[in-house]
């Protein structure tokens, strides 16, 4: 038996260490908050799932525990990223302005995480909620920029908030901060009103359509191994507050009749779709390797969102597979961009090219991973994507399975363009001769991110069998598996024949390479253009202006929802001058008017 | 009567720091304003055909007439503080004259 | 020992003081610390002056409530006194008046009484506020606290005529038991209201805030925007709970006054470029909030609140006017990058700023949690959903603000803090993480606080 309690402990304790180690060398710093994750993690997968996770609690005040199917899915996968990106700590430590704080709130960060998933308490939740929020707030700002810390905890406090009123009304209800008791309690018109409240925490941690304008400034900005932690694994705190509202909350809301799906759960679906799109078409505009990232999170966002609206056994397994397919893909590939930027020093992908030839490994895991991304076999996101297609067909959404497959192909478009652009194509003078291949300790996590992708799309139903426990958990019937195939409402799927079919494929392709003649490489200057003579190399890079015809149609677009919040900004800020305008001057008499008006406004009411 | 006068008063030092842009002149105003404000007090305390409550060999019970003490001691305190804010008002006045070079509000140049 | 001797000590040494000049730095030291201690040796007793019993005497009321009021004033005030008094040696006499005028207000329970500590405490400010060397903003202090008292005092009077009293206890007694029709007694309370609110920063009437508060140096910055808040902060709350009667058109008026001072307290915050009005009109907005959850009746909660901000704002002012003294002013962009070399008082300054802000292991997060809680249970909507608006307001200006600070590459700004300064503030933000992690006293000394409903004393 492993105490929940006693693993909190250790993470806390183990970042007030790391900081004091990061005091003396901030190389050991980094070093603990790889010991301190692996040991989390490997902790919680292993005693979660063998049944053993102690929820008694001696030492900490108010904090309950219990074990759940749904917590321990989100909190051994997150830590799993924790993990998986802490070896990537040591190498970038020493570009930190304050380095010991950073191992120190790296850790606490994920300390937050085992706090968040297994309380069944509202308020405990929201307390490592909020401390995951300010913990993460002062790493971003280690990276490029300022703003991003404040965009981020904005948005963050926007659905921190919404969460803490939607809490307190459901113990209201329930006259208590359990969860179940909670989330079971409400009703009537306060179980609308919790609803899409719920729902704004959800699409602001998710950085779903309309509250996304934090994603690419906060993933692009943060440090460069913080990216991953962001877009893999807190974002996903914004599924589990979706699926307490869209599954454990019904709101008595107009059921259409003809797709069977309550408005309510239509509504988010909608706005689901609309962060598919648009999460897109802004990643297909994107120079930024990571903000590209950062928007095809968004897109991947509204897919979760979308499969568990549907409120079908197929979707919500879609959903969930989902969430473990995208932090892996994500993971690889915010680490991939993560090895290039490090060696080169930067991540614009105009900046960059031909990145293969010297860093191999790094383009395999990223190749790996937009596979997976976009959702093409033999990866992980293939199948989760298909369980989602499975399910909308399902319920005959055929303008949001329009949206779905937009966001399917068009995330093949961006996803490529990166790797076009950053590690194909031919190598920039200014990086001849200096760029290597990341160091081992990089390599590591990557080389096992990049295998789980292949194992969530070949062997699938190890996580699926867990994952239709917590479908189980939830009240819905499970997904029928067969020892290697899915069963889909209108097929089975067969991921290993795939693999063997694609695995044919590839070998055959690799025949063909080996045997052909080898390709010739030529200096970029080795060209002419309607006999103009080419002088400089970056004319010709290849990666600019990529889908000049797509995004001609929408790029004067593209700026609405921040021009919202900007305005909604200048707005309080002006309301704040007409206050200080009206009210604070340096003069005494302004005061006396005031009170002489309320005097007026009181006699006037009740005395004349 | 007295009430009226004093709300009167009251009234006219609200005005005058109202309207008022001299330094001098709104010190004034805030004297005027007390002035009204201890004779609202005293007036309080006013019974008509009261006696001056002090027991004498005359007046040597409890069942007479008196006017309410209470007020009058509380003005001398009012009197005492409104006296020290003027006095620090004033003194506050000269150190805005040493630096402005002019008592009125409107010339000083600063927000 | 009585509670008397917390007014009267420090009003004898403040005439001393004037004899021995020479050491007026060190009797205000001496006796700022040991009215600290002598709040340990004080028994919670009713302390009648001059031998009348309570309604027709002045009686001192020394109950838990005013016992928690005075720690935080007479901590508050020491901290700020020894950090400054070796630089402000002529104002020994005045700090030592305020002192008494502070403690005096908290401890009588005699509305005329408070009028009277109410001025002396106010006049000792006036003259404090001289070192800003801002003629201009001290006199518009001086003629606004003096117009506020006086309607005050207008009021009070007007209470006295229709029920003859001037005891506290006393006359919310007669309040309840006369029958009047509450708009009788909604305008003396309105006067009152405006009187208090004047100097408790509520918004209309606050215009000296920004003249003071954002020209303020090391002694007066904390001094008006922590200690004097602090005590003012005790006395109106004391007088909301106990003695005023707010309903009808009354209530309304007030409670949006206190809805508007916190709203466009924040927005204000939101858009202000220095330092200090950042902290000034975000101090606007806590002071309205805290006179809110007064005015709801969560006493306890309102009382540690005020304490808790009021601790953070000392932190705050503290550290911004020692960094701005020596910078020679307050925009942020002069400020930027303070904290890369100062990591100690950083450190301090950001755990003040996130405990204002409520984030979790912080004090003000229980305190945010309970009162959004007890909102919740009187079912009120409105302001929990107030409240969690303008802390994402909060929160931006707040982050956007501790960001300047820690960040910059070159050519940073240059301050020296002193040992005194960092020892200070560290022990502060200690004392925040502490009851922010370690909640069961905090919760109980709330409960304890509302339980209290009427003091005792008064002969009724």
């Amino acid at each position: 038996m492993a105490s929940i309690e006693l693993l909190l402990i250790i993470a806390l304790a183990s970042g007030f260490l790391a900081y004091l180690l990061g005091r003396v060398n901030r190389v050991y710093g980094a070093i603990v908050t790889i010991v301190s994750s692996m040991f989390v993690f490997s902790s919680l997968a292993y005693f979660g799932f063998t049944d053993s996770l102690d929820t008694t609690v001696s030492i900490l005040p108010y904090v309950t525990f219990q074990v759940t199917y749904l917590g321990m899915f989100f909190a051994v996968m997150i830590t799993f990223i924790y993990a998986m990106v802490s070896f990537f700590n040591p190498m970038f430590i020493k570009d930190y302005k304050y380095p010991g704080a950073y191992s120190m709130l790296y850790i606490l960060s994920m300390a937050g995480v085992i706090g968040v998933f297994f309380t069944d308490n509202f308020m405990v939740m929201f307390f490592f909620f909020e401390f995951i929020v300010w913990t993460s707030m002062f790493l971003i700002p280690l990276g490029h920029s300022r703003k991003a810390a404040v965009s981020y905890y904005a948005f963050s406090a926007v659905g921190s908030f919404a969460l803490l009123f939607a809490i307190f009304m459901m113990r209201e209800a329930a006259g208590s901060f359990g969860i179940n008791a909670g989330l079971a309690a409400i009703s009537g018109t306060n179980a609308i009103v919790v609803f899409i409240l719920l729902i704004v925490s959800a699409f602001a941690k998710l950085g779903a359509f309309p509250l996304h304008t934090w994603l690419p400034i906060a993933h692009g900005n943060a440090p460069h191994p913080f990216s991953p932690v962001l877009s893999g694994a807190l974002v996903k705190l914004g599924a589990f507050v979706a699926v307490m509202a869209l599954i454990k909350i019904t709101p008595n809301s107009y059921v259409i009749v003809a797709l069977d799906l309550p408005l309510a759960q239509y509504l988010v679906a909608i706005f689901a779709g609309l962060s598919i799109v648009f999460g897109t078409l802004m990643a297909i505009r994107q120079d930024d390797a990571k903000k590209l990232l950062a928007y095809s999170s968004m897109s991947h966002g509204g897919y979760i969102l979308l499969a568990f609206s549907l409120g079908s056994s197929i979707g919500l397994s879609g959903g969930f597979y989902h969430i473990v397919t995208h932090a892996l893909a994500t993971g690889a590939a915010f680490l991939a961009i993560a090895a290039v930027g490090r060696q080169t020093g930067t991540t614009k992908m105009s900046e960059l090219g031909g990145v293969i030839q010297k860093m191999p490994v790094t383009y395999v895991v990223y190749l790996i991973a937009i596979i997976s991304m976009a959702g093409i076999p033999p990866m992980g996101g293939f199948i989760s994507k298909w369980l989602i297609f499975q399910a909308v067909i399902d319920k005959g959404l055929i303008l949001l399975a329009a949206a779905v497959f937009f966001g399917s192909i068009g995330s093949f478009l961006y996803v490529f363009r990166p790797l076009a652009a950053l590690f194909l194509g031919q190598e920039k003078p200014q990086f001849k001769g200096i760029l290597k291949e990341a160091p081992v300790i990089m390599l590591i996590p990557m080389i096992v991110l990049s295998g789980m992708n292949l194992v969530t799309g070949i062997f699938p139903n190890i996580f699926l069998q867990f994952i239709n426990k917590v479908i189980v958990e939830l009240g819905m019937a499970p997904v029928v598996l067969g020892t290697y195939t899915i069963q889909g409402t209108n097929g089975i799927l067969d991921p290993l024949q795939i693999t063997i079919a694609f695995g044919i494929g590839v070998v055959i392709a690799f025949i063909i390479f080996i045997l052909l003649k080898k390709s010739k490489q030529v200096g970029l200057m080795d060209t002419y253009t309607a006999g103009n003579f080419i002088y400089s190399e970056e004319l010709m890079h290849y990666s600019v202006d990529f889908y000049a015809p797509i995004e001609r149609l929408y790029e004067k677009h593209t700026t609405h929802v921040q021009d919202m919040y900007k305005s909604l900004e200048n707005k309080v800020k002006e309301f704040g001058n007409v206050v200080k305008y009206f009210f604070f001057t340096n003069k005494p008499e302004i005061t006396v008017f005031w009170i002489l008006i309320i005097i007026g406004a009181l006699l006037w009411g009740d005395l004349l | 009567m007295l009430q009226y006068a004093a709300i009167v008063l009251i009234m006219l030092g609200l005005y005058g720091i109202l309207t008022k842009r001299n330094v001098i002149k709104i010190i004034v105003s805030l004297n005027i304003l007390e002035i009204g404000l201890n004779l609202f007090i005293v007036s309080v305390g006013f019974v008509d055909g009261g006696l001056a409550p002090i027991f004498t060999s005359q007046n040597a019970t409890n069942d007479l007439n008196f006017v309410d003490p209470l007020p009058q001691a509380l003005v001398l305190t009012a009197i005492v503080i409104g006296v020290g804010t003027t006095a620090l008002g004033l003194a506050i006045a000269k150190t805005i004259y040493a630096k402005y070079g002019t008592f009125n509000l409107d010339e000083m140049g600063e927000k | 020992m009585s509670a008397i001797l917390l007014i009267v000590i420090p009003l004898l040494a403040a005439f001393l003081s004037i004899l021995v000049k020479k050491y007026s730095a060190n009797i205000l030291l001496v006796v700022s610390f040991a009215s600290v201690v002598l709040l340990n040796y004080i028994p919670l007793e009713v302390i009648t002056i001059g031998g009348f019993a309570a309604p027709y005497g002045i009686n001192l009321i020394l109950d838990q409530y005013s016992l928690i009021a005075l720690y935080a004033v007479n901590v508050l005030f020491f901290l700020v006194v020894a950090i400054n008094c070796a630089k402000f040696k002529k104002l020994s006499s005045i700090l030592l008046v305020a002192l008494a005028g502070l403690n005096g207000m908290i401890l009588t329970g005699d509305l005329f009484n408070l009028f009277v500590f109410m001025e002396v405490s106010g006049i000792a400010a006036y003259l404090m506020t001289t070192t800003n060397q801002k003629p201009l903003a001290t006199f518009n202090y001086l003629v606004q606290g003096t117009v506020g008292s006086s309607l005050y005092l207008l009021g009070l009077i007007l209470l006295y005529a229709m029920f003859g009293t001037l005891n506290m206890q006393d006359m919310a007694f007669q309040i309840s038991s006369s029958g009047y029709h509450i708009a009788v007694t909604a305008f003396p309370f309105l006067l009152m209201f405006i009187g208090f609110g004047v100097e408790a920063k509520l918004l209309p009437f606050n215009s000296w805030v920004q003249g003071i508060l954002g020209s303020s140096n090391r002694l007066t910055g904390p001094m008006i925007a922590s200690v004097y808040a602090a005590a003012i902060g005790f006395v109106l709350g004391r007088l909301l709970t106990e003695l005023f009667v707010f309903e009808g058109t009354l209530l309304l008026i007030v409670t949006a006054i206190l809805g508007f001072s916190i709203v466009a307290g924040e927005a204000m915050a939101f858009g202000a470029k220095k330092v200090r009005e950042i902290l000034l009109f975000s101090s606007i907005a806590q002071a309205a909030l805290v006179a809110l959850v007064f005015l709801s009746g969560f006493t306890g909660l309102a009382a540690l609140l005020l304490i808790a901000n009021t601790a953070g704002k000392l932190i705050l002012f503290l550290i911004t006017n020692t960094a701005t003294d020596q910078l020679g002013n307050d925009d942020i962009s002069t400020l930027q990058g303070l904290f890369v070399n100062n990591k100690v008082v950083g450190v301090s300054f950001t755990v003040a700023v996130l405990n204002v802000l409520g984030l979790p292991m912080f004090f003000g997060f229980v305190l945010k949690m309970n009162i959004l809680l007890e909102f919740f249970q009187t079912d009120h909507l409105l302001w929990p959903a107030v409240i969690l608006i303008v802390s994402v307001v909060e929160g931006i200006y707040f982050i956007r603000l501790l960001l300047k600070l820690w960040f910059k590459e070159s050519d940073l700004p240059q301050v020296e803090f002193e040992f005194t300064l960092k020892y200070v503030v560290v022990v502060v933000a200690a004392l925040l993480i502490l009851f922010g992690v370690y909640t069961a006293p905090v919760e109980q000394a709330a409960d304890d606080l509302t339980a209290i409903q009427y003091i005792e004393g008064g002969n009724l």
